[in-house]
């Protein structure tokens, strides 16, 4: 396949030995107790074991949370404790990058720290939540506490955040001079070494301002839980927690692979990420197949390349490629309506075929359409991303490999918001309209729903992802060659949806990490007689074992697990590429 | 076919909400509907029976857009929109002006739940659009919370409340009828087209169905529009009842002229031939 990853240099590490020493055996141990313990779950609900420890375990948060709220020295004590250890844990975890990191000498070194103190002032805090709601639980009438008080946690959230910004960073205050915002290098006072403090200050910020609002947020939930228990199982704080483990994850992790793997999370993974969110827009969420989305990505990267002169074409003006990312959003989500409006009256494999054509007209206009886009031969170097304002300056280098991560926290921050505003479209009105013309157009389109303009809405909307993609894989790869935008990469990003789970966004990014991570894996690993041409096949293969044997995806969505199990039972159809349920009675 | 020109001159114009004139849908050589001109009185709960085949639902197909007949006008007076002659209107606008409908075998959105499924037909008219629910600005949220709160009434309407999170395909055939009421109800109509609302329910269903129709039509003020064929219901129902034969209306009246009308008997009997001629 000739996709994107086709221009990756040669691995800097032996990733192959890293991989077989550690994270496979790894994997392989964490498999098998995984399915041991379901095996044993299983045995225990269907009553065939009997567990003692298991009672004793699922007793842990409440007895955790007891000792939490418990207002014995000792308890507080040992808390505190617990709450040094696992700060300096953290702190050294999010420091900057160095040898023999999370060794304990490394650790007890960020005693000197003072990003340290920040990290206790949140736990505290959050532990400090904890009691407080755990009273308010046990005893019906309510002792007034100091912390109880709305402007104490206010002023709390805040002097711990400040605190937490203060400790982190002492020279805070200087580098609030702009002229510190430098955005690449390696020395101790530039802004990426010390920018995750920053996130990190926020977030203990926002755990502030959320145990204030506590009160006020717990009440709103039981008047709407009457309607919404479907959609929230877990209540709003662990949900916060959750969102905020994920971001540290994201985050941090990539700080501790080596370069290559960098490299690949940002081509490969992040890129698909991008790509199979929008397309889940289209086939997860509307129930339409599309073949040729690629299309939209090759119109993303050329809008790039057009608007830094790398065509034979040249604009009036080049401009900025931060400015080029709207731009090219605007441009995939017209070609998505100007490819809608005709094609989507069709229904099924028609519009898979006529998508298919679109997809292929755009690969050979960007092929043989010589004086626009210098054919097959490649375009010049597409514009990368830099800033040059009054004391932020910087200039990301698609070729140098410390710009790798930087890419990526920057692939992060289109990728993050895209997740809120994709979720919050799924889960209202436009969302529930896709989910009626999926499952019933003729009964979606009587309640008042026109088909026809969700249709065209979920085309553009999904288009505008892939420009967003375009425009960054065509500044990290610099030339852009038309066949990066071949079949493949669509039947690749088809691929990715299905088997993570198509409407389900959780489930597609994790299909995008791991098919990212796999043909990565393939492409460099020379088991006995792998060729890396034979990456078709292999798609192949997991297309079809997920097909056999989890049709539904690895993590399907609520609605959609629903709909194979209907369609199982012959109540409708579930696979886009069947025509609405029944004709006309 | 003489009664069916009576009606026509008695009724006044002004107060009918669908004026069916002359309308005539084929498929190829095959006609579903010959000439048919049927009236409804704003508020009228009005029953169309006939066998199997005759076109009735082709009708309602043709009420509501998924059909386009050849020939013929259906003006439909609506309160908001004035007089509109719907044919060859997409069906989705002719829900917001107004007509909603069940379908004779029920389709519900089987993977939603119960109250998902009636806040599509609520919010199927609101004005947010995806930018507005990507963002949650506040007009989407002021017109969340509307459309949950009339989602809550319609259930209570219907005495589905305890039922709002069960998926739709796991409701009882009973409950999926009214549910789908229901979701008609949501999108506001003047009139509801109901498609054999109590097949395939037990009679203590068939009951509270037809208490609840009644209701709907009495407490909302929505005319309706029934196609049935459990004639007892109908009979109870349905002030006036139009019969189709072979896509023709051939008698329409009150419940007790129908039913001692030699046609309808005849169509439904399957008299023969002579038979009827004696009849006349």
């Amino acid at each position: 396949m000739t996709g994107p990853e086709s221009d990756l240099s040669t691995p800097l590490y032996t990733f192959q030995h890293a991989l077989l020493s550690t994270h496979v055996v790894g994997f392989i141990i964490f498999g098998v107790a995984l399915g041991a313990f379901m095996v044993y779950n299983k045995k225990v609900r269907a009553g065939i074991l009997n567990s003692s420890w298991r009672k004793w375990i699922t007793a842990i948060p409440t007895n955790l949370r007891a000792f939490i709220a418990s207002s014995g020295l000792i308890q507080k004590a040992i808390l505190a404790v617990v709450a040094l250890v696992v700060a300096l844990f953290i702190a050294d975890f999010t420091g900057p990058y160095v040898a023999h990191k999370m060794a304990w000498n490394q650790v007890i070194g960020q005693l000197l720290h003072t990003r340290t103190y920040g990290y206790i002032a949140i736990i505290f805090w959050s532990l400090n939540t904890v009691r407080v709601r755990a009273q308010s639980r046990n005893s019906n009438a309510k002792a007034p506490s100091f912390f109880d008080a709305t402007w104490v946690k206010i002023l709390g959230g805040v002097l711990a955040g400040l605190f937490f910004a203060a400790c982190a960073d002492p020279w805070l205050p200087v580098r609030f001079s702009l002229s510190y915002f430098k955005w690449s290098g390696s020395s101790d006072d530039d802004f990426f070494h010390h920018w995750t403090t920053y996130l990190w200050t926020f977030c203990g910020l926002l755990v502030g301002v959320r145990a204030a609002l506590q009160d006020r947020m717990q009440r709103r939930a039981v008047v709407q839980s009457r309607w919404k228990a479907n959609h929230i199982k877990v209540s709003a704080n662990t949900r916060f927690a959750l969102y905020a483990g994920a971001l540290f994850i994201a985050v941090e992790s990539p700080k501790f692979i080596d370069a290559y793997w960098q490299e690949t999370i940002f081509q490969q993974i992040g890129i698909f990420c991008l790509l199979a969110i929008g397309l889940n827009v289209v086939i997860g969420f509307a129930g339409l197949l599309d073949l040729g989305y690629v299309a939209f990505y090759a119109l993303g990267a050329y809008t790039n390349a057009y608007f830094s002169g790398a065509l034979p074409i040249h604009p009036p003006f080049t401009i900025n490629t931060f400015f080029v990312i709207p731009i090219a959003i605007l441009v995939a989500m017209l070609a998505g309506v100007i490819l809608g409006l005709p094609t989507l009256r069709l229904s099924g494999d028609y519009l898979a075929i006529v998508t298919l054509g679109f997809g292929e007209i755009i690969y050979v206009l960007a092929s043989n359409l010589t004086n626009v886009t210098d054919g097959a031969g490649g375009t010049g170097t597409a514009g990368s991303f830099s800033m040059n304002l009054p004391g932020i300056h910087f200039a990301l280098s698609g070729f140098a490999i410390q710009d790798d991560l930087n890419f990526y926290y920057l692939l992060l921050a289109f990728i993050i918001p895209i997740l809120f505003f994709f979720n919050s479209l799924n889960h209202s009105k436009v969302g529930r309209s896709w989910a009626a013309i999926r499952e019933d157009e003729t009964a979606a389109r009587s309640l008042g729903i026109n088909a026809l303009k969700y249709k065209v809405m979920a085309f553009a909307i999904g288009a505008s992802t892939s420009g967003v993609a375009g425009v960054l894989s065509s500044a990290k790869l610099g030339a852009i060659f038309p066949s990066d935008f071949a079949l493949q990469v669509s039947i690749t990003v088809v691929v990715l949806v299905i088997f993570g789970g198509m409407g389900s966004i959780l489930g597609v990014l994790l299909g995008s990490a791991f098919i990212g991570w796999f043909l990565q894996y393939l492409t460099f690993h020379s088991f006995v007689g792998y060729n890396p041409a034979d990456k078709s096949m292999w798609l192949g293969a997991i297309l079809i074992l997920t097909m056999i044997f989890r049709p539904q995806g690895m993590i399907p969505s609520k609605r959609r697990m629903r709909e194979f199990k209907d369609a199982e039972a012959n109540l409708g159809t579930a696979d886009s590429l069947g025509s609405t349920t029944g004709g006309v009675t | 076919m003489s009664d069916a020109t009576d009606t026509t001159t008695t009724a006044t114009v002004t107060d009918n909400i669908f004026e069916v004139k002359n309308v005539t849908l084929r498929f190829g050589g095959v006609t579903s509907l010959n000439n048919v001109s049927l009236e409804q009185r704003r508020g009228e709960i009005l029953a169309v029976i006939g066998p199997n085949g005759a076109g009735k639902t082709s009708l309602f197909n043709c009420l509501t857009g998924v059909y386009r007949p050849q020939e013929g006008i259906i003006n439909f007076h609506a309160a908001s929109h004035g007089t509109v002659d719907i044919v060859g209107k997409p069906p989705h606008r002719i829900s917001h002006m107004g007509v909603a409908r069940t379908f004779q075998t029920s389709r519900m959105f089987n993977a939603l739940t119960t109250f998902e499924n009636i806040k599509i037909g609520v919010e199927s008219g609101q004005k947010t659009g995806p930018i507005g629910a990507m963002l949650h600005l506040p007009r989407m949220r002021r017109e969340e919370r509307e459309s949950d709160h009339r989602t809550l009434d319609l259930l209570e309407l219907v005495g589905l409340s305890h039922r709002l999170n069960t998926m739709a395909d796991s409701l009882p055939y009973g409950d999926r009828r009214r549910l789908e009421i229901a979701r008609a109800l949501g999108t506001n109509p003047e009139v509801l087209l109901l498609d054999e609302p109590a097949a395939g329910t037990n009679p203590s269903e068939k009951l509270a169905l037809a208490e609840l129709i009644r209701t709907i039509n009495k407490e909302t003020g929505v005319s309706i529009l029934l196609i049935e064929h459990d004639m007892r219901l109908v009979m109870s129902l349905a002030e006036r009842i139009y019969v189709l034969n072979f896509g023709q209306v051939i008698a329409s009246g009150e419940p007790a002229e129908i039913q001692s009308n030699a046609d309808v008997v005849a169509a439904y009997l399957g008299v023969s031939e002579d038979e009827v001629k004696t009849d006349e």
